[in-house]
């Protein structure tokens, strides 16, 4: 049977899965997030002819490296840095999960850094996850900025990003990833810790022979770049009356100003072999830490991105769109990184991916004004036909992992 | 009476692992070598748990069990993923003098009954794994501390032994894997509830806490994973070598200690509560 | 703890349906002792000893013992000169009767009841019911001197050894108490020793190295037993 199916959102046709994780094909790569336009087709996850992901050849290249030499590189870049004139010398971004928890943690106390954590706050703050930012702070004892932005326009984009994109998670995505180079710029501190670089989770391997993270991500030259929601500002500010000071929060910095600011934002994770699952334990042992009291639905994990109440939703969407749902993601990590086998993988994707997340549903229907029905019949529609047929009153992938 | 100190040992496939909130799964050796140390330390009975049996539907323990049962001559429960009465069967023929149920008792509470007219009750123990919710009451889990139960812990531990549970293994996952010592409230409440034993397991990090449970929690016996075998780390000689190469073995790898545990041993432990007026199996000369 | 070489010496663990038959097992195998679980009325007749094990409720027990038909060739079994041995439920059923769950006739080979863990109390405290753990066996009138010989031989006054137990015997004859063991405020028979007969309320196959010990001695004087057979014959 060789009919030609419709694909969506630029997707390879065929499905083809890692031979060493369990992800597929139709991941797509990171990319800038204030460039997500409705009809784009990003890249997605490349697998070798092997049948071997990148994300899978990063991890093998991890074994490899000389963590003895990295070690060395960032103390030189520590020591540039330094400061002990009371002042903030780097930036820890986060919202107190497991990986900030471990960045700050290490480069103040381990060393002797001078971090300021910078925190834009999950849209829907769970209260485990509340509380764990706050032993984050006040446990682990850190500076914080957190930068709230306007309850109403953000309201308004993370309804227009599920209308538009069904992508529930990207106000958090933008805020998150742009506010640390803004709030640099402002206190003049000129260096950015984040965690794991993006090439764990298999972005070109061209990006990863880097600490660096590249500017592409976090800057912008001209405001026409810009696309929140799928929308242009300027269609933004018309069709919804707002101005552009409500919608800057979620802008990157400019390209020039950074550059002349000199700021410089690296991945820890170049520097220090980053185990997710010892991060865990790293934050529960330093500043009590506390795993989500009961499995996240769609996956069998717990620790993992725990404290916004939309993030359960986003892997939803991510299962609609791509096929992927939050196991398949979790899994393949634990897999890469040795904690699981594949056949475990397999067997926790398929008895837990896709799994709708109820728990906190209807509440985040209420916050984005949304009836449930928009947004199953939002999901529906997303679903790629490649990917996807119709079983009765349900639907099944067309694919199985195995 | 002589209280029982019972090492726990959560296994997964080949590995002694051990989590925090039963997540994580840290690899910290074989499981077989850590018994035999323990078994020389003088422990008084051995759990093994199988960590993810629910998750994979299968327990996997019948191996290590046999192997154990050959060599170490005290009490042994074994418990992870056991369904059914044919799978209860199947782990006591390997050698397992107790077997532990728990996701399969709530789902399906008869099993308890069928199990203890099978196999007598003493065979049978119900673990029971809580969490305390905001009002103060505790809740059951299921599935390795995966799957809210809806039932009450403290009833529900009525409930197992009414329906024929020999002993209750009384868990806290809030404190598990913390160090920060036992839930006192929780053991207290279902040990003055129930007539049968109660084991006192979730968050030993000192002698002192083992002592605080057996006091003021009213513990017939005590369980203990994290205190014990991040001290047998710290100390063999040979723990190093002991690892498969199948799942976390960062922190092997990396020599680390984990900083919250004191750095007792099983014997320590004893010696504490003997000098504390507590009655164990103990003598000051081995 | 291995046995220097295998014993020629085979003793039979009835197999009733009830109890840990496989650490007894494990345990005989460990001394070099042969074993085979069984509840073949002939394999138990030419075992060189019997083993009567058990875990649960005397009258499910004695009512499958009776289904089996193995009350007369373990009745016998002393007679004859075969050593036999109780452990745990096996203390109990070689006694008159029992009182659990009702009245019901045990062996009889042993005069005396099986009643019930009465309340034991320690500094006010209500024991729990059953006894699962470790606890002290004294030898009874004294000295260690009255376990030479048996299966005891050998052990310390004091020795810990596992019980798991709601119920105790009471033997009329108190010469048959091998040893006591005290629970609380509630002191107890833990053995017997009568003749050919030896049981225990504990679990000497679980009781660690001194409870292998137990077996090590079960293998001589069984092998001891069967040698004097062979030669008298």
């Amino acid at each position: 049977m060789t009919e030609s199916l419709e694909t969506y959102y630029g997707l390879p046709a065929e499905v083809r899965f890692c031979t060493r994780c369990v992800m597929s094909n139709q991941r797509p790569a990171s990319y800038p997030e204030f460039k997500h336009k409705k009809d784009r087709k990003a890249p997605t996850l490349h697998i070798d002819g092997d049948g071997v992901c990148d994300a899978c050849r990063y991890a093998e290249r991890k074994e490899q490296i000389d963590w003895q030499a990295r070690e060395v590189e960032l103390h030189r870049l520590l020591d540039r840095y330094r400061r002990s004139d009371g002042g903030y010398d780097c930036i820890c971004p986060g919202s107190g999960g497991k990986d900030s928890v471990y960045a700050a943690h290490l480069l103040k106390y381990k060393y002797g850094m001078h971090p300021l954590t910078v925190t834009w706050p999950p849209i829907l703050y769970t209260d485990y996850g509340l509380a764990n930012f706050r032993r984050w702070i006040e446990q682990g004892g850190f500076d914080n900025v957190s930068f709230k932005p306007n309850g109403r326009v953000q309201r308004l984009l993370a309804r227009l990003s599920i209308e538009n994109l069904l992508h529930p998670f990207q106000t958090f995505i933008l805020g998150q990833k742009n506010v640390a180079p803004k709030i640099a710029l402002k206190y003049k501190i000129p260096l950015i810790f984040y965690g794991e670089s993006e090439a764990e989770y298999g972005n070109p391997i061209a990006e990863t022979n880097s600490s660096l993270r590249d500017k592409s991500y976090y800057s912008m030259q001209h405001l026409n770049e810009v696309y929140l929601a799928g929308v242009s500002v300027p269609e933004l500010m018309d069709k919804y009356s707002i101005e552009l000071n409500d919608l800057t929060p979620y802008f990157p910095a400019d390209y020039k100003e950074l550059e002349e600011g000199q700021i410089e934002v690296h991945y820890l994770g170049y520097y220090k072999k980053w185990t997710p699952q010892e991060a865990y334990y790293y934050a529960v042992e330093h500043v009590g830490f506390q795993a989500r009291p009961f499995r996240s639905e769609g996956t069998y994990s717990k620790y993992n991105s725990i404290d916004d109440k939309i993030d359960d939703l986003h892997y939803y969407t991510t299962y609609c769109k791509f096929g992927l749902g939050r196991a398949s993601y979790d899994a393949s990590q634990e897999i890469r990184n040795r904690h699981l086998t594949r056949d475990e993988g397999v067997a926790l994707v398929n008895k837990f991916d896709g799994e709708f997340p109820q728990r906190y549903f209807q509440e985040v229907m209420d916050y984005i004004e949304m009836k449930p029905e928009r947004f199953v019949a939002l999901c529906d529609q997303a679903r790629s036909p490649h990917l996807w047929k119709r079983a009765g009153d349900s639907w099944q992938l067309r694919h199985r992992l195995s | 009476m002589n209280i029982r100190i019972i090492p726990r040992l959560d296994i997964k496939g080949p590995n002694l692992v051990k989590g925090i909130h039963f997540e994580g799964l840290r690899v910290l050796g074989k499981p077989e070598n850590f018994a035999r140390h323990y078994f020389e330390q003088g422990a008084d009975e051995l759990i093994y748990m199988d960590a993810v049996a629910s998750l994979y539907g299968r327990n996997s323990l019948a191996a290590i069990v046999e192997r154990t049962s050959r060599e170490i001559f005290i009490p042994l429960s074994v418990g992870g993923g056991l369904r059914s009465v044919d799978d209860i069967r199947a782990v006591l023929r390997a050698g397992a003098d107790k077997v532990s149920l728990n996701t399969a008792a709530v789902a399906r509470p008869e099993l308890i009954r069928e199990a203890s007219r099978a196999f007598g009750s003493s065979t049978i123990v119900v673990s029971i794994e809580a969490i305390r919710r905001k009002d103060g009451t505790y809740e059951a889990y299921t599935d390795y501390g995966r799957q809210a139960s809806g039932r009450n812990a403290v009833e529900w531990a009525v409930q197992a032994v009414e329906l024929g549970a020999g002993e209750l293994v009384v868990t806290s996952i809030d404190c598990e894997g913390t160090a920060h010592g036992y839930d006192l409230a929780l053991t207290k409440l279902v040990a003055e509830l129930v007539p049968v034993p109660v084991i006192a397991s979730g968050g030993a990090g000192t002698a002192a806490h083992v002592c605080e449970v057996v006091r003021d929690g009213c513990a017939d016996a005590v369980s203990l994973a994290s205190l014990l075998h991040y001290n047998r780390i710290r100390h063999a000689g040979d723990a190093g070598d002991d690892f498969a190469s199948e799942g976390n073995i960062e922190f092997l790898k990396g020599g680390a200690t984990y900083s919250r545990t004191e750095d007792v041993s099983l014997r320590d432990i004893k010696r504490a509560l003997q000098a504390s007026g507590i009655d164990c199996r103990y003598e000051a000369v081995s | 703890m291995s046995a220097s070489g295998r014993s020629s010496a085979h003793v039979a663990i009835v197999d009733y349906g009830l109890g840990n038959l496989f650490s007894v097992a494990q345990a005989c195998r460990a001394v070099g002792l042969g074993s085979t679980i069984t509840n073949d009325r002939p394999t138990i007749e030419h075992a060189d000893a019997v083993i009567l094990p058990g875990v649960g409720a005397f009258g499910d027990a004695m009512q499958t013992l009776r289904r089996l038909d193995l009350i007369g060739v373990l009745r016998d079994t002393p007679a004859r000169g075969i050593p036999l041995i109780g452990i745990c439920l096996g203390v109990q059923l070689l006694m008159t009767e029992s009182q659990e769950f009702g009245r019901h006739q045990g062996l009889g080979l042993i005069d005396g009841e099986v009643i019930r863990l009465d309340q034991p109390q320690e500094q006010g405290r209500r024991l729990k019911v059953p006894q699962v753990g470790w606890n002290r066996i004294h030898p009874s009138g004294g000295g260690t001197e009255r376990w030479s010989g048996t299966p005891l031989d050998g052990l310390h006054d004091g020795e810990f050894m596992y019980f798991v137990h709601s119920f105790v015997v009471v033997p009329e004859d108190q010469s048959v108490v091998s040893s006591t063991t005290t629970y609380g405020d509630v002191e107890f028979c833990s053995s017997v020793s009568s003749g050919r007969i030896f049981a225990c309320q504990f679990h000497p196959e679980r009781s660690g190295q001194r409870g292998l010990g137990v077996y090590t001695n079960l293998r001589q004087l069984v092998e001891a037993g069967a040698e004097e057979r062979r030669t008298s014959a």
